[in-house]
């Protein structure tokens, strides 16, 4: 903790974490797009594709929340591993859910862009 | 040192399990499952398990209370969101309830709304039965005025007049029924926003 405004950091930090998770629904969902994975192929793919830091704790969750929902199912199979694994696919209601979150981002990202366009540009 | 591993990865694992008893055993074991499947993976360094690659997994996951609570909130508000039926609503409140503050606190509200509503439903469909004691009535007590909403068993209190009649009848029902979605609404964006505060271990 910095001596200076901690609230401020914590407030910017919350707001971050927010953003993070309100994006980590679709993130999974169209890292499942090209196939079946399992959990950890899925944090695998979270960290490499994307800066979202995924706390793993977060995702093996919404990935029983996003079945409920019926949005990915899932089955077991056994691997050369030794341990069976939990693979995830997306159903049709899942794939169609990402397509419309997918192009709702799209616009949502392009406007806010064009909004934030002159606090980025270089000083 | 694998026995070692093994031993920390059993004691989180079982640790967990008892804190998802709530769940239904088949989802709570496929959890475990899962989970266990996971750390096997994530700790293993060239194929062996090592005791630092399970303590570095272990603190990726977070600590058995926090993912529980997770598991258990997000498997909640996805069941009452799918079903939205008032008693599957309840039922998520009550485990939402023995989880925090909060969840108690809406909970009570949550009671209250939809036995006002099932009261004021109950109360319009009775009045046909019972159509001189019913309804919603107001009688003297005291000095005071009280009001009761009458299912019309036993007779009315002396003095006592209904106050809608024949009107309880499409008032109850519209009014109950609102107050029920009402209620269901308030509770799922409750919920919502609690699971939205959950905060993450972060790494």
């Amino acid at each position: 903790m910095k001596g200076h405004a901690p609230s401020e950091q914590d407030s910017i930090d919350k707001w971050e974490v927010q953003l993070r998770k309100g994006c980590l629904e679709l993130a999974i969902l169209a890292a499942l797009w090209e196939g079946k994975l399992y959990g950890l192929e899925i944090l695998r793919r979270l960290e490499s594709d994307s800066d979202l830091i995924v706390s793993e704790g977060t995702v093996y969750p919404l990935l029983s929340r996003l079945k409920v929902l019926g949005l990915v199912r899932s089955e077991w199979v056994e691997s050369d591993a030794g341990h069976p694994r939990k693979y995830y696919a997306l159903t049709a209601a899942g794939k169609h859910r990402s397509r419309e979150m997918a192009a709702m981002w799209s616009r949502f990202s392009s406007s806010m862009s064009r909004l934030l366009a002159p606090l980025t540009k270089e000083k | 040192m694998p026995d070692n591993a093994q031993q920390k990865i059993e004691a989180y694992l079982g640790r967990l399990r008892q804190l998802l008893r709530g769940m239904n055993s088949e989802d709570a074991n496929e959890i475990v499952e899962e989970l266990r499947s996971h750390l096997a993976e994530k700790a293993a360094a060239n194929g062996q398990i090592t005791a630092a690659g399970v303590d570095a997994a272990l603190t990726l996951l977070g600590t058995p209370e926090e993912l529980a609570t997770q598991y258990t909130t997000d498997a909640l508000l996805a069941r009452a969101e799918v079903s939205r039926s008032p008693l599957r609503i309840l039922e998520s409140l009550f485990r939402w309830a023995s989880l925090s503050v909060a969840g108690f606190l809406v909970l009570l509200t949550s009671i209250v709304g939809y036995f006002l509503g099932g009261a004021l439903m109950l109360c319009a469909v009775l009045k046909t039965i019972h159509p001189q004691s019913g309804g919603l009535w107001a009688f003297p007590n005291g000095a005071d005025t009280e009001f009761s909403l009458r299912l019309g068993f036993g007779t009315p209190p002396p003095g006592g007049r209904d106050l809608l009649g024949w009107w309880i009848v499409p008032v109850g029902l519209i009014v109950g029924c609102g107050l029920v979605i009402l209620t269901t609404r308030l509770a799922l964006w409750c919920f919502r926003q609690y699971r939205q505060s959950l905060v993450l271990p972060r790494r």
